[in-house]
């Protein structure tokens, strides 16, 4: 009887080592995230690795209109111009984000500010025609609502969705270096998302590259 | 023998009918749950559900749950017991409606949310809500802006038990921390009320006499600070707020309260009710469970466009 025990003990133990194994062979990338808000940070870490460089930023370069294009695009009406080249933002109300690329001469920008931008003329005639975003705090969620493979559903509730629109916006953000002195006269070179929620609205650049080429 | 088993059939088949045609008649009433109408936003989602039902033709049930689970599911019990054909619901409580939903759906009736989310999917048919993080991102860029990026500041933060009050709160600092120069030093709750939000504001301005704005969770407790700060003569403290509703409308014109931020209710309860319609008629909205709905940004420059949580072009 004893040994029966004895036995089955040692099995157990057998058992609880062979458990033990098992759970040192897990991959470290597949370790279980918390599916509560404790999670969040971790999934949008994990999706800014597998979406950002491999998804994001191809999907916004291929995309990219330009000025012209973009202008005689929104002509048709804003509807029309984002189901041709446009994706629009989860719900209701949501803008319509359009994917952008050009080059344009510097005629105003404000540095003074922790929210930087540039006001680009970008058809010669000496007004602004766009502004671009220059950090290091970047409003809005344009980089996540162009992507339609950012979809609300897939998250758990609208503070993750915001997270993965903050985080996207921080990678940005870190990237962007301006040169030293006066920026006003000197052409950019961006590319970047513009959120649009009327054609006639003003156009507001959230770059995913800026280069200020003296 | 033979008779009495007919009879019996019969009798089954006129108790089927009657159990549907009974069913047919009741399909015509639409169940808004909402918290107490005493707060106008939740007057103005009732009303706007009520509007579009009237308008597609279907009787309404117009009920409130006071933010009282217990209540809300015995309001359950009653629209089920009822028949009617779909339900909207502003619920109270994310976690504790979600049976509530669930008995529902499992007596075959579809529910419609509204404002607030519940922790489960897959149970109610729609969940619409206003991005309350989005509008927070909107209220706190404009504070910050109102703010010249630097001074202290103090909070208000609403209900704790309800989740728009979290995410808020974290909307307007994923904005506003990213500003170094901007110093929180008063963070309080005033559970949405605007007397609390009196005498919190009373409280606060005591222990920090220099503060130069005050952002709160919603209007109510806006209106409610910005009277504690009138009355010590402190009216150059910048106070925003969020919701949207005409009183703190009519302060942003009077010059008091500087901003708001929309949460479109009546539009949001009108859509629910356009869903439930095409549920009802179709077993089918064609669209995600979860839907969001945009805010939008109230100043000076549009508050002149608000009535009652809806703005015109």
């Amino acid at each position: 009887m004893t040994r029966i025990i004895f036995l089955f003990v040692c099995a157990v133990v057998a058992l609880g080592l062979t458990g033990c194994k098992l759970v040192k062979n897990v991959p470290e990338d597949e370790k279980a995230i918390a599916a509560d808000a404790s999670g969040d940070n971790a999934r949008t870490d994990q999706r800014i690795t597998d979406t950002f460089h491999t998804k994001l930023l191809p999907y916004v370069r291929d995309r990219a209109l330009t000025f012209a294009a973009l202008r005689a695009a929104l002509a048709q009406g804003l509807d029309v111009a984002g189901e041709a080249h446009g994706n629009r933002g989860s719900g209701a109300g949501a803008a319509w984000n359009f994917a952008l690329t050009g080059t344009g001469v510097i005629v105003s920008a404000k540095l003074d500010t922790r929210a930087r931008v540039a006001d680009l003329d970008m058809d010669g005639d000496g007004a602004a025609d766009v502004t671009v975003q220059l950090g290091p705090v970047i409003r809005g969620n344009a980089l996540r609502d162009i992507a339609p493979f950012y979809n609300f559903d897939d998250f758990r509730d609208q503070i993750e969705f915001a997270k993965l629109g903050r985080a996207l916006n921080d990678q940005i953000s870190g990237a962007i270096q301006l040169p030293e002195g006066d920026l006003i006269g000197q052409p950019m070179t961006f590319t970047g998302v513009v959120p649009l929620k009327k054609a006639d609205e003003a156009i507001i650049v959230t770059p995913i590259s800026v280069e200020v080429t003296p | 023998m033979n008779i009495k088993r007919r009879l019996l059939i019969t009798a089954m088949a006129v108790g089927v009918f009657g159990a549907t045609t009974g069913l047919a008649a009741s399909a015509a009433t639409i169940a808004i749950i909402t918290p107490s109408h005493d707060n106008p936003f939740f007057k103005a989602e009732a009303d706007g559900a009520a509007a579009k039902a009237k308008e597609l033709g279907y009787d309404t049930m117009v009920l409130v749950h006071d933010d009282d689970a217990n209540k809300q599911s015995e309001l359950f019990d009653t629209v089920i017991a009822a028949g009617v054909a779909a339900i909207i619901l502003d619920n109270a409580g994310a976690d504790a409606s979600v049976s509530a939903v669930q008995k529902a759906k499992d007596a075959g009736i579809p529910s419609f949310l509204i404002d607030r989310e519940i922790t489960a999917t897959g149970v109610a048919v729609s969940q619409i809500v206003s991005n309350n993080y989005q509008g927070a991102q909107l209220g706190a860029e404009e504070f910050v802006k109102l703010m010249g990026e630097k001074g202290t500041y103090a909070e208000l933060v609403g209900k704790e038990s309800d989740t728009n009050a979290g995410i808020r709160s974290q909307g307007y600092h994923d904005v506003i921390d990213q500003y170094p120069d901007l110093e929180l030093v008063a963070k309080q709750t005033a559970n949405w009320s605007q007397t609390e939000a009196y005498s919190v504001m009373e409280t606060m301005l005591q222990a920090n006499p220099g503060i130069k704005g005050v952002i709160s969770g919603n209007d109510t407790m806006a209106m409610g600070a910005r009277a504690a700060l009138e009355a010590a003569g402190r009216n150059d403290v910048i106070v925003v707020g969020f919701d949207g509703s005409n009183d703190v409308r009519d302060s942003i014109l009077a010059g008091g309260i500087k901003a708001t931020v929309l949460q479109p209710a009546y539009q949001q309860a009108q859509l629910a009710v356009s869903q439930a319609d095409q549920y009802i008629k179709t077993g089918s909205t064609g669209l995600d469970e979860k839907q969001l709905m945009d805010c939008v940004l109230i100043n000076a420059d549009n508050a002149g466009k608000l009535e009652t949580f809806a703005l015109s072009n």
